[in-house]
């Protein structure tokens, strides 16, 4: 099954601006136990890229926030989450079909809990 | 609908306001510098002077003469109808009168793809319920 | 404190201006860039950084406090003179001189007077103007006697949260208008696409300028980007930005920083005293207009913006072809083109803008618009158009330095609704 984890960056991940409560290491683990993982911010894509540099990962996308639909058609998964920290997030995984966690939710890893063979895709119910 | 923000008169709009309630779109006119004036001011803009500053009620019909979309509004109150239709239309009669409209009737308010919208098209003032009591001017097609 | 214009010169025919040459810029201080200021860290403030600001102006200039007798300044911390606490809200503030807003997010000259020694002042004004119109108050002042060592400041500043967000549910006074129908920064857009349906362009055509002045903002040290962010903006950056509106993407927006900075004026006399090589005021012009009706077009933009630049021509004696260094405000990046077309820098006319952006308009090529990166390039603190174009006709702008000539200067702000326009000059004649 494959689950994709879009990441909003400033206000979201530890490295954005400002500094979001998602650290690098729970985005490494993500990866690690299997999820596709990458990034989606009003941050410039070169900026983006430069961020998964220096958090040495690979991401399977940037995107800018506005282009989520295109991470979906490119991205082929069984479900799709977006995490960020503003309107415009909630707002970009609704009109996508994403799930949603604000990013103090995300902070705390909700999709560890997941059942990775068994899995449907939370509604967005904020 | 009720509207996300709402106009608060005060002593050089409430005319304006009050005739909206009346179902009236009206704006200033210098009968010395043979000039409508909108928005409402406390003078006239070119000569300075308010003793020839009367009200003067217009057709209401207006033409459609560009438009925007906010995809993310500084304004709180309206993040929920995001994006929304900006549209200017300036009066039939005096193409320098503009004003904004949302246009709501014809193109609503949720807009996943750019509308079509007309340049140039006549619309009509229609006056709608920002709340209980509180008339605003919008526009829609003429049809 | 009322806002002071009777130095505006606004008034067509301006004529020649009667204080040409008699003002000088001769240097100017920067603080460090943040992005924001944290609420709690004294040593980050917009007053403590106004003052490391000063301090450095001063060093620049190889002067002391005591030389100073005049302040003008910007007190607000948003450039337009609204305090950034009209947004932030009443909050516990901390012991003295941090005992109330002014020196934490405004900082008036009354308060750097006070904190950093002045003694000899005999003129303090912070009404608020852009830095363009704080550049022409002084020149006046020091060209009408009323002060001889002027130290200019401009903080500007930024809070935790998004900025400028407005979140009542009634609108009051002139703001009726706009948000009754949610109207703001779709206003940018809509006469930005006015201009791209008259001239047949469109939006992405103005990605080289802004890619532009991103590469030549991370060659000026105090840029948030160079400081902060220093990785390039490519044209797949600017073409993939979130559209804020229609036609006005959220990398045509200035991006909010805290920062300030202080620049040295003296009379010519003086000038000859300084450290650094002094560049001549030639002519200040202002203006302040009105829409023909409530919504901003576009033939009320180049209508203003023609009548500000002739102003400009007619203040200054000068023609284009005169203009070596060019510095047309680009807070919004959309508005640039109005300006460049108004002045007919490199003869470009109307509705020619984007061909212009087109062609090289790098820094080391003929034309080397916004060499300090306007606002794009450096973040929303304006006083790049101040810093780069007097360090350009000082030849010290090391790696910004252009190669074309730079003897005269024209750096132009804030909006085409109001604006300021100062025009610089290696000689006093």
């Amino acid at each position: 099954m494959a689950i994709l984890l879009s990441f909003d960056i400033d206000g979201t991940l530890e490295l954005g601006d400002p500094p979001g409560g998602v650290t690098t290491e729970m985005v490494r683990k993500a990866r690690d136990v299997g999820f596709i993982i990458g990034s989606c911010s009003d941050k410039p894509l070169s900026v983006q890229r430069k961020i998964w540099e220096d958090m040495e990962l690979t991401p399977a996308f940037v995107s800018a926030k506005h282009q989520l639909g295109k991470v979906r058609r490119e991205n082929p998964a069984d479900a799709y989450y977006h995490m960020g920290d503003r309107d415009t997030d909630y707002m970009a995984a609704k009109d996508n079909n994403f799930g949603f966690w604000w990013a103090h939710e995300a902070a705390e890893q909700p999709w560890l809990e997941f059942d990775m063979n068994n899995h449907e895709q939370i509604p967005i119910t904020t | 609908m009720a509207r996300p923000i709402v106009p608060v008169p005060d002593p050089a709009t409430q005319p304006f306001w009050d005739a909206c309630n009346e179902g009236k779109l009206i704006v200033q006119y210098c009968s010395v510098c043979d000039r409508r004036q909108f928005p409402p001011e406390a003078a006239c803009r070119d000569c300075g002077f308010n003793f020839h500053l009367t009200w003067q009620e217009t057709s209401g019909r207006a033409k459609i003469v560009g438009y925007s979309i906010t995809y993310d509004s500084r304004l709180v109150q309206w993040h929920p109808l995001q994006p929304f239709l900006n549209v200017i239309v300036a009066l039939e009669e005096d193409p320098v009168i503009n004003f904004h409209t949302n246009l709501i009737d014809d193109f609503g308010t949720n807009l996943s793809e750019e509308p079509d919208i007309p340049i140039g098209a006549t619309c009509e003032v229609q006056f709608v319920e920002a709340e209980p009591g509180r008339m605003i001017p919008e526009w829609k097609l003429v049809k | 404190m009322a806002r002071e214009v009777n130095w505006e010169r606004n008034h067509d025919p301006v004529g020649i201006w009667n204080g040409r040459g008699k003002a000088a810029l001769v240097a100017r201080g920067h603080s460090p860039t943040d992005r924001r200021w944290d609420g709690e860290s004294l040593d980050k403030s917009l007053g403590a950084f106004m003052m490391i600001a000063v301090q450095n102006a001063l060093d620049d200039a190889g002067i002391t406090i005591d030389d100073v007798d005049g302040i003008i300044g910007s007190a607000g911390g948003q450039g337009n003179g609204q305090p950034l606490s009209d947004v932030w809200g009443p909050r516990p503030y901390f012991d003295a001189p941090y005992d109330s807003e002014d020196g934490l997010t405004h900082v008036t000259g009354q308060w750097l007077r006070q904190q950093m020694g002045f003694k000899n002042l005999r003129y303090i004004n912070n009404h608020g103007d852009p830095v363009w119109n704080l550049i022409g108050q002084a020149s006046q002042a020091i060209a009408d006697g009323r002060a001889e060592v002027v130290v200019v400041t401009y903080p500007n500043g930024n809070l935790p949260g998004r900025y400028h967000q407005d979140p009542s549910n009634q609108a009051r006074g002139p703001a009726v208008w706009p948000n009754t129908w949610g109207w703001g920064l779709s206003g940018q857009g809509f006469t930005f696409n006015q201009y791209c349906q008259k001239y047949g362009t469109n939006h992405d055509r103005m990605a080289p300028f802004v890619v532009q002045e991103r590469k030549n903002g991370l060659l000026w040290e105090h840029s948030y980007y160079a400081q902060h962010e220093p990785g390039e903006f490519t044209e797949e950056d600017y073409l993939n930005g979130r559209m804020i509106a229609r036609d006005l993407s959220i990398f045509d927006c200035d991006r909010p920083v805290l920062a300030a900075a202080a620049y040295v004026m003296v009379s010519a006399d003086r000038a000859k005293d300084m450290k650094q090589k002094p560049v001549y005021i030639l002519d200040h012009t202002e203006s302040q207009f009105s829409p023909r009706s409530l919504v901003q077009t576009i033939d009320d933009t180049e209508e203003w913006t023609d009548i500000q630049a002739q102003r400009s021509y007619n203040g200054s004696g000068l023609k284009p072809e005169d203009i070596d260094i060019f510095a047309p405000y680009d807070g919004f990046a959309v508005f640039t083109q109005y300006y460049i077309e108004a002045f007919g820098w490199r003869g470009v006319k109307r509705g020619e803008a984007h061909d212009f952006y087109a062609g090289d308009i790098s820094l080391k090529g003929p034309n080397p618009l916004n060499s300090g990166g306007g606002n794009m390039g450096t973040g929303r603190m304006r006083t790049v158009f101040i810093t780069d174009p007097l360090e350009q006709l000082q030849g010290r702008a090391g790696d910004r330095q252009v190669t074309t000539k730079a003897e005269v200067a024209v750096t132009h702000g804030v909006l085409p609704i109001t604006a300021g326009t100062v025009v610089m000059s290696t000689s006093p004649d």
